[in-house]
Order: structure tokens, then sequence, then C-alpha cells
């Protein structure tokens, strides 16, 4: 594990829809480091995706507020910042590749004036020496032909060439953190695959911390350093990645995880959480897994805090670790 | 195949089917053959699937096998009888056996139409029920597909992804079907989710004595779900087997690929390897010969000149390759996920069995 210190480090973040009863993220933190990945693990609505958008300053104004916490980038609260050194920020230091590369594109220009583009906002080159970047990063990227492609439109690329262009735009200054939200959902496979290994090359080649969002435990598996499991807002699991998918403490997690089929010999039905994520006007008080969970019973009424159950192993269960709380079920 | 008359439900032969075509002043006329030329049985009461990338003809194929789209060649016959030249009113009458559940259920279903409506509508059209007979089955069915009777009286969009695809799937059971295609039916919900609605599927599927076919491009579902899959690139089936022969020891060089770009959900089997380069080859133009020789490493002259005929390789198997048998020996070994930790064993069991108990609070808590 690398003990330097942390390219970001966010604290007790707290995110509020204008008008909703209850925070959409709630105290969240996590820390990443230079070189690693944290994945942050969730399903829809859990608040994965609204995290990565305002540490980017990216959420609408007046549709969503920061109610608390702080976000530390290179000694500067990034939740504080003003929208001119945002923008200073975003693109050079802090990149980000989002889930839809077509969307995500400007589709009436140049890929190669889009990458361009971002290089001449951020460093003192002139037209010639940013093309010339463009033309390294395509390269980077593994586009075939990549001199012939500066020249394209997004629509006449696939949907993996136009993701690898998206990283090629996200890596063109060098980042020190790349956040990555679902890059690989909308792709399929075999394409997939090839993305998540040029992502894991470029992160190598770089030392870019990077923070991956997905919902896909098998990508989780692929590429984390560090995992963070969220529900609800909060995360309620954290921890080397292998601690994740080995010791998984929470009941959350473990649902999750047994509730994904196997490509292994079938073995049974599976298992499933019932019910479904609770809507942000009706959230439980207290652990907001209560409703869904098993294993809940008194006490589950209020908050539980992280609790360190391994090295540098995190999970916010009154009952963890259940096998000693629930012992006769165990056997 | 000499499977008897009774136990094929489905039967294609060469069916294709073209898109496009129109001349212009300006250019010649282009078509598109999303499926070429597929022959293959489905078998009363298994589970088949058809996997591949976007593209690759699965949902036009789902479409062609119970007559939603029309055949442009070749013949689609259901228990034995060619339906690919039925009027629209003869098919209205097949329709009743023939149900169809979509991928997104935000569509999928009208949104002026309450639950019941949805749920009623095949019910008018198809059977002979009584106003009173209609609602009791309506209710009937929420309660199966795990809603309570009471929603009835709602709106589709007062309920959740996996709640509408619970609702699709109560609509095509309404008129007593035969068939049920679900064309990527679990693959817009979030894993929990996921999970409630496969189960559903395969429980009704052995309640309602029902032929599922399966579209999917999520290949653990369609490990846990399937009988026998049909693996498709461009428009053709490269290869067909029975679930476990397939996954033990794909033999097509795509099959193999798609397997080794599974992402295996232990941070110990980190193994996945980009297999394949480049992408799909436009269907506008396809690649002489073998479809998939462009990106093939196995690919020899021969598979740019002849295109490979599907092979009978085992019992009820076949594998579009020339050089199949050559590859089979260096074929990776079979995807597996490593055993889990003792640990996340227990924990797992103990979810499940606390879970059970807790029934039945599953599904449906609005």
């Amino acid at each position: 594990m690398p003990t330097e210190a942390p390219v970001l480090e966010v604290q007790d973040l707290s995110l509020r829809f204008k008008g909703a009863p209850a925070n959409i993220v709630d105290g969240l933190s996590f820390a990443v480091r230079p070189g690693e990945t944290l994945c942050i693990v969730g399903e829809s609505g859990c608040g994965k995706s609204v995290t990565a958008l305002s540490l980017m300053g990216l959420l609408p104004r007046g549709v969503a507020r920061v109610m608390s916490g702080t976000a530390t980038f290179a000694g500067q609260d990034l939740l504080a910042l003003p929208e001119r050194a945002l923008a200073d920020l975003r693109g050079d230091r802090i990149s980000m590749i989002f889930q839809e590369p077509m969307t995500s594109l400007n589709p009436s220009y140049r890929i190669g004036d889009q990458i361009s583009e971002i290089v001449l906002r951020h460093r003192p080159v002139s037209r010639v020496q940013a093309r010339a970047r463009a033309l390294e990063m395509l390269e980077r990227v593994k586009i075939p032909a990549a001199s012939s492609r500066l020249d394209d439109y997004p629509h006449e690329l696939s949907g993996g060439m136009r993701q690898r262009v998206m990283i090629a735009m996200a890596l063109a200054n060098d980042p020190v953190l790349l956040i990555a939200d679902e890059p690989t959902t909308a792709l399929d496979v075999t394409i997939q695959a090839q993305i998540i290994d040029l992502i894991e090359d470029l992160q190598k080649e770089s030392g870019t911390a990077l923070i991956m969002i997905t919902h896909d435990l098998g990508v989780v598996a692929e590429i984390a350093d560090r995992v963070c499991v969220m529900y609800a807002g909060r995360a309620v699991e954290e921890g080397p990645v292998a601690a994740i998918f080995d010791d998984p403490q929470h009941p959350y997690t473990i649902g999750l995880m047994s509730s994904v089929p196997s490509v292994g010999p079938r073995s049974g039905k599976l298992a499933t959480i019932g019910g479904m994520v609770p809507a942000i006007d009706n959230m439980p008080s207290g652990c907001r897994f209560t409703p869904r969970c098993p294993f809940a019973g008194t006490g589950c009424e209020t908050t539980p805090a992280l609790v360190e159950l391994g090295p540098s192993h995190r999970a916010a269960c009154h009952y963890a670790p259940l096998e000693s709380a629930f012992a006769e079920a165990a056997g | 195949m000499s499977l008897p008359t009774r136990d094929k439900i489905i039967e294609t032969r060469a069916v294709t089917k073209r898109f496009g075509g129109r001349k212009s002043l300006f250019k010649p006329a282009t078509s598109v053959s999303a499926v070429n030329g597929v022959s293959l049985t489905i078998k009363r009461g298994e589970t088949f699937s058809i996997v591949g990338e976007s593209g690759c003809g699965k949902s036009t194929l789902a479409r062609l096998l119970v007559r939603l789209l029309t055949p442009s060649d070749g013949a689609v016959l259901y228990d034995g009888n060619d339906i690919s030249a039925l009027s629209e009113q003869e098919m209205r009458r097949l329709r009743k056996d023939l149900q169809f559940v979509f991928q997104d259920p935000f569509s999928s279903l009208n949104p002026r139409m309450t639950v019941g409506a949805l749920i009623e509508e095949p019910m008018k059209v198809h059977t002979a029920l009584t106003r009173t007979e209609r609602r009791q089955k309506v209710a009937e069915l929420l309660n199966k597909v795990g809603l309570r009777p009471a929603f009835a009286n709602r709106y589709p969009h007062e309920f959740s992804g996996g709640q509408r695809q619970r609702i699709g799937i109560a609509r095509a059971l309404a008129s007593g079907p035969k068939v049920i295609v679900g064309d990527e039916p679990v693959s817009a919900l979030d894993v929990s989710v996921q999970a409630q609605v496969i189960n559903l599927l395969e429980d009704l599927k052995s309640e309602f004595d029902l032929t599922l076919i399966l579209i999917a491009h999520d290949l653990a579902v369609i490990r846990h779900m399937s009988d026998r899959v049909a693996v498709m690139y461009l428009g053709e089936i490269v290869e067909l087997a029975p679930n476990d022969a397939l996954f033990d020891k794909p033999l097509h060089p795509y099959t193999q690929a798609l397997m080794r770009a599974i992402p295996i959900a232990s941070p110990h089997g980190r193994s996945m390897k980009a297999a394949l380069l480049g992408d799909v080859p436009s269907p506008l133009d396809p690649p002489s010969g073998c479809r998939f020789h462009p990106r093939c490493p196995h690919a020899t002259d021969l598979c740019s000149r002849e295109k490979p005929t599907p092979a009978n390789v085992a019992d009820d198997r076949t594998v579009a390759c020339h050089h199949w048998e050559k590859i089979a020996d260096d074929a990776q070994p079979p995807v597996q996920e490593p055993p889990r930790s003792n640990n996340a064993e227990k924990r797992f069991a103990l979810f499940r069995t606390r879970s059970q108990q807790k029934e039945p609070t599953t599904a449906a808590r609005p």
C-alpha cells in the first residue's frame, strides 16, 4: 500500500438536492493516493455520480447544494474554490471520463481539434504544437492510423474508439487525478476489455490516481486497489480490494455479491436483496439499509459509524462481523 | 436434426432479414443483412439464449422467431407450421402463444394506461373471459410477479425499473403464452433487482410450462439461466451448444474471445485480457468468407475465401469454423471463478438463510 499523501482527500461530504428532505450523499469520506485506483461501487441512485460531479464543480447551480464537507486536492478545498480556479484545474490537473462517449464529445468538431483545444486552454503552446500533442495522445490510446483520424468527426468512430478519444482528451495534460464514471458500461464486453486494459496501462505509465465509478463487481475486481461500497448516499464499507471480496462485512456488500450470477457452473438460485433502494423522500432514519436488511434488529435505527474490522478495512454495520452476532444460523 | 416434431416448438430454415435497400439518385441500393441464413431449432420447454455484441443481429433474430419481423428469405416454423407468410390476421391468433418482454421497462409500457388495463388488454384480445374474470386474473398475475393487486389502479410512472419489468412480464403472461422472448429483460436493472427478476422468470417458466428465448449480452446471466446457447457474430450463428459444454470448452475463436473478455468478480482471477483487437466490421460490407476472419487470431487464406458451414461436432453442438479441430487443443481453460474465501462463503450462506427467514417481505414493497 502506498503511504504517500493522498492526491485527493474527501471528508464528511454531504450533498442535497433542492427541496429534498434528505441528503443524496451523506457524510462520505474517502481518499485516493498517487497511482492508486479507488473504485466507488453502488447501484443507481446511491450518489456515486453526484459525488464525482461535485468534486469537479459540475453540479448544476441551484439544483444541488454542498451541505458540508471538504475535498482537499493539492492543499486546496475543491468545494470552496471559485469557478475560475476550478476551470483552471479541470482538464488539466483533474480530468473526467463519462459513460456515454457520444454525448460527451462535441459532434460538430473534429476530434483532433477537440483534443488540441484542451491543450491550448491549459498550456502555453502554439496550435501546431497542440495538434502534435493531439496526435501523440491518439497514438497513446492506440487508435489505428491516428494521423488520418485526427480530422474525423465523432460520428465516424465506433463506440470503443470514441471512448479512446475521451481518454486521450482526459490525459492530454497529464492530470494527477482521473475520475472515470462508468467508462465501459455502454460498451460491448470485448471492447470493454480493451478499454480497461488501456486505462490500466496508461495509469501505470503516468502514475495518475484513478477514481473509477462503476456498478460492475467484475470491473472492480479487475482494476481496483481500494473499494468504497456506497448505499443510499453513504459509504457502507471500504477497504483493499482483496478484503472486500474475501472478507465482505456489510450485509449490503454480501447481498450484492451473492446476487451476481457467476460465469462458473450454476450453483442454485441467486440470492436476492428484497425490496428496492429507498426514495430520497422516504429515507429510513438510522442505517439506510435497514428495510432491506435480513440482519436488521435493535440498534439499526441509529446510524452506524464506519468501524475498523481489518487492516484499513471498515464497515458501517452494528452487527459486523455477522457470524459472531448470528452464530446460531452459521452452522 | 432428428428431433420429433412435437419436441420442436420453433424452427428456422436459413432465415434472413435484410433492411434498407432503397435506391436513390446518387447511391446504388445498399442493404444490411442483419440476420443471414440462420437455421436453428428451439425445443419445447427449454431456455434458449442468443448472445452476441451490439449489432450482431440477436434482437432481429428474436423478432423473426415470433414474427414481429417478416423474414426476407427462409422460413420460420412454429409447431411445425410455416408462419413466415401468414397474414396479419392469422398471426394475431398466434400472438396469444408468442409473447415478448422488452429491454426497456420505461418505454415499453403505455404511460396513459393503468397497470391493470395494461395487463388486461391481451386478455381482451385473446380470451373470452368476462370483465370480472379478467379483473380477477389481473390480480392473480400481479401476485404471481410479486406485486400487490392494489397496484392495478396505478400508472407505470409510479414504479421503479424492476417493478415495471415485473409489469411487463405480467402483461406477457396474460394471454397464456407458450413462448416468451425476453430481449435483454434484465440488462437495464440494477444488480440486486436483476437477481429478483431472473429468479422470477425462472419460477414462472416452470410454473407455466414456458419455452423461454433469452437475448442477452451478459454472459454470466446466460450461464445462469440457459439450457442451450447460440453465439452470434455479424448476423450469423458461429457456435451453438448446450450451456455447460459451451462454457467448459468454447470451440469457435469468437466464443473463446468473448469468454476471455468477461471480467471475473474476484480479485484473484485477474486475467481479463483483451483477446480481440479492433471493432466489429460494418454489416453493410461484411468481410468475405468467414465474417470473423479479420479479427481472428487463427485466420488463414481459406478463411477469407470460403465461408465455413456449421459442423456437427458433438451431440447437439455445431460450430462454424474451418479450423475448430486444430484450435480446440490450445483453447484456454474453462472460464471459472476462483473459489471464494471461507469468510465470504460463510457470510453468503448466512445472508441466504436470514433472507429466507425474513420472507415474504421480498419483491414488492412500494
